[in-house]
């Protein structure tokens, strides 16, 4: 069973990797080149502006990853011993759920010259009567993809820190140690730096190193809040596919190989910071000073933190006005009227786009939670544990960025089945889907006390009487957690909807990315937060159902 | 003048439940023992020593060093030596590491020499270098004293320290703790549930039993 479990996962990314290497090779037997060229890559090299999309990849990944974990640190180091740890914990995981392009249009309306913060600012301060053009977003630095980075990918560390600290013997430890420290005469700040950090970080490392392969070769944050000359690499990939000229997918492939090259020397370029970092900090840390300047760290944490929070709440609340805003003129913090009217509109032509992202979220997420409890139950019943090279491979998905093996994938499925669209994009998410709800199925299913089917078992249960009336019922509430991971992962897919779908297939994502940076602000944050009630709703029904079908229960 | 620590007229309650009651003076080299069973507020007096009383805990009274109330200062600057059951090294420093983290700043080949001379006392020489998690539990327990001693502790508050040791080993290092104690003349409480461990401390011992054992 872990085998077509793997296979299924495999098999695909490499299938996809394979026909993005031959055709970036000029071997392209549908377009009639069949001749090994490098004629991709002298297309590709020619490209005006590259350097510039290679560099703004590049930088937006390694300094977005490096500020939300900085700031993690920052904010483990100052609350470690506060009960506003769990606190912010609570306000930024629902960002978790939030997808990549409602929250990068979110941010843009935030930011936008027009947007909720100049209003703020105007005219009080500004002195602005009409919006200034100050180039934000899809500013050429990449300052814009940086914060809808950042802002993504600090509560996705934070719950991994936290994680790591909620081990029961790892979190008794650290604690324990940093009351050492204490004790020794280390101010709590320091204390972390030097004993906590250093024993957290190997459990923060690959976490990190995925955010970053993720950052370096995103699509949905540059393509609404970057720049368009030049854009990053992957969306520059994506237009060259996309292009009704069909030989540009030549240069696309050759992109595509570039972009996994770039994602590898960003993730090099980690480690070898990793390694300056432990080498210049090595002697400081046994050097015995016990203070370094702790209440301005504090501080400045307290600042940061506070200024993210705004800009989280700021962000939301303006998206929440501008879909329910009437005419509003620029400098005035609220509309003059308020109405549903977008709303209305909206949803008549919201039903197909809705109906898609349904059904391919349910299709893909059931098939994924069959499998994972397929492969869990036969490991169970065969008494051993996946091996770590199977359970690596589950990740890999997560790992080789999409816009690599999606392509590759799409001419194979173009190959084999290219009338059967829905059937292309569902089995695309199942491979996004399959490791999260993998992930967050199985630990729950291995914990459970095997004494009850042993019991069951004893009184002459067959094994799927075991599993279907002992273990179900028991792992129903984390099924449902792991359906509405699934699909939250599945609504918020953007690439492996559009491009195996042919552009054919709209879903709510789809439409909001389309739609991003056009004509209404007003239609577009509807769909932003259609994004964000939908996963939210699966969320709140897998927390009450349990508790609806349990009410009669003392649990 | 020798150092003393003094705890005045200290009530401990958890939420409104009281625990304990204590007013004592310990002088440099003194041992002052504690003994109770689990859940009399043994480890809730610790906390409060050194500053940590956990959320749901309170506290009436005063700390005192040398006529210094120190009640009210943070954990870190109290300087409170502390010592676990477990040694709590710090697996990503060696051993030399650990030790030099606990001292003072200074001279890097003074401290390492410190260091040494420090080992070679308690018959650990030449592990400097090795990592803490291949040390025996006897090595482990001697390097965390030293790690508390050479940080020059005002006081030093010994949580049941020997309690994972066995019997031959348990005896041999509670002796080492003892004469270091002694010899540096610093006050010391130690809090244990052990008669061995209070009659070698050989100082004065008070009991605490849990006063609402009916409650």
């Amino acid at each position: 069973m872990p085998t077509l479990l793997i296979a299924l996962l495999v098999l695909p990314v490499l299938g996809g990797l394979a026909n993005v290497i031959l055709p970036a090779f000029g071997w392209l037997p549908a377009l009639g080149e069949n001749a090994l060229s490098i004629k991709g890559f002298s297309a590709l090299f020619a490209t005006a502006g590259l350097t510039n999309m290679l560099m703004l990849s590049f930088s937006s990944a390694l300094l977005s990853t490096l500020l939300a974990f900085v700031m993690t640190i920052l904010i483990m180091a100052s609350y470690f011993n506060s009960p506003w740890l769990g606190r912010i914990q609570r306000l930024l995981g629902p960002i978790l759920v939030i997808p990549h392009a409602a929250a990068a249009i979110a941010i843009a309306f935030l930011i936008t010259p027009s947007g909720l913060f100049s209003r703020m600012l105007s005219p009080w301060l500004t002195d602005w009567q009409a919006p200034v053009d100050w180039l934000l977003p899809h500013d050429p630095f990449g300052l814009s993809i940086i914060l809808g980075l950042t802002l993504k990918e600090l509560p996705f560390l934070l719950l991994i820190a936290l994680g790591a600290l909620s081990q029961k013997e790892l979190g008794k430890t650290l604690h324990a140690q940093h009351k050492v420290a204490l004790s020794l005469g280390y101010c709590p700040i320091t204390a972390f730096f030097k004993v906590v950090l250093p024993a957290l970080y190997p459990y923060l490392r690959l976490p990190v190193l995925a955010v970053l392969a993720y950052a370096s070769a995103s699509v949905e944050i540059p393509l609404i809040l970057g720049p368009n000359t030049p854009p990053t690499l992957a969306v520059a990939i994506l237009h060259w596919f996309n292009d009704v000229d069909l030989t540009l997918r030549i240069q696309a492939s050759a992109g595509a190989l570039l972009q996994l090259i770039v994602t590898l020397f960003t993730l090099t370029c980690w480690l070898v910071l990793e390694w300056l970092v432990k080498f210049f900090a090595k002697n400081s840390l046994t050097n015995g000073q016990r203070e370094y300047a702790g209440q301005l760290i504090k501080w400045l944490t307290h600042l940061l933190t506070t200024l993210l929070m705004s800009v989280i709440v700021m962000a939301l609340a303006g998206l929440i006005l501008w879909s329910v805003a009437g005419f509003w003129r620029f400098p005035a913090a609220l509309p003059e009227k308020l109405l549903f009217m977008h709303w209305q509109s909206a949803f008549s032509q919201m039903q197909t786009p809705i109906i898609n992202t349904l059904l391919i979220g349910f299709a893909a997420t059931s098939i994924a939670l069959f499998l994972t409890l397929l492969t869990l139950e036969a490991e169970q019943q065969r008494g051993y544990e996946l091996s770590s090279l199977v359970s690596l491979l589950i990740y890999l998905p997560m790992l080789i960025p999409s816009i690599a093996f999606l392509f590759g994938l799409v001419w194979l499925q173009e190959q084999l089945s290219s009338r059967h669209a829905y059937f292309n994009v569902i089995f695309s998410h199942l491979l996004f889907v399959l490791p999260y709800v993998f992930l967050s199925l199985a630990s729950s299913y291995r914990l459970l006390d095997k004494r009850f089917a042993q019991v069951g078992a004893s009184l002459g249960a067959a094994p799927l009487k075991v599993f279907l009336q002992i273990k179900l019922p028991q792992l129903l509430p984390a099924i449902l957690v792991a359906l509405a991971l699934g699909l939250a992962i599945s609504f918020s897919q953007y690439l492996p909807t559009i491009l195996p779908g042919g552009g054919r297939i709209n879903t709510i994502t789809t439409e909001a990315v389309a739609l991003a940076n056009g004509a209404s602000r007003r239609v577009s944050s509807v769909y932003a937060l259609t994004q964000m009630i939908l996963p939210g709703l699966g969320f709140l029904l897998a927390w009450l159902l349990p508790k609806f079908i349990f009410r009669h229960k003392d649990l | 003048m020798a150092a003393s620590l003094t705890i005045k007229a200290l009530n401990l309650y958890r939420g409104s439940e009281h625990l304990l009651t204590l007013d004592e003076t310990i002088k440099g080299g003194e041992i002052l023992t504690i003994m109770g069973p689990s859940g009399s507020g043994k480890s809730t007096l610790l906390n409060w020593l050194s500053g940590m009383l956990p959320k749901g805990f309170s506290a009436q009274g005063a700390l005192y060093f040398n006529q210094q109330d120190i009640s009210h200062q943070p954990s870190h600057l109290r300087h409170l030596g502390l010592l676990y059951q477990d040694s709590l090294l710090f697996s990503h420093l060696d051993v030399a590491g650990n030790i030099a983290f606990a001292m003072p700043k200074g001279d890097k080949q003074q401290r390492l020499k410190k260091i040494t001379e420090a080992l070679s006392q308690v018959g650990l020489s030449g592990i400097e270098q090795r990592s803490v998690s291949s040390l025996s539990g006897g090595q482990q327990a001697r390097v965390a004293l030293l790690r508390v001693l050479l940080s020059q502790p005002k006081a030093i508050l010994l949580d049941e320290p020997f309690s994972k040791l066995d019997s031959q080993l348990r005896s041999e290092i509670r002796e080492l703790v003892f004469s270091q104690i002694r010899a540096l003349k610093v006050p010391a409480i130690l809090v244990t549930h052990d008669y061995s461990d209070a009659s070698a401390a050989a100082g004065k011992v008070i009991n605490i039993t849990k006063e609402s054992e009916h409650a």
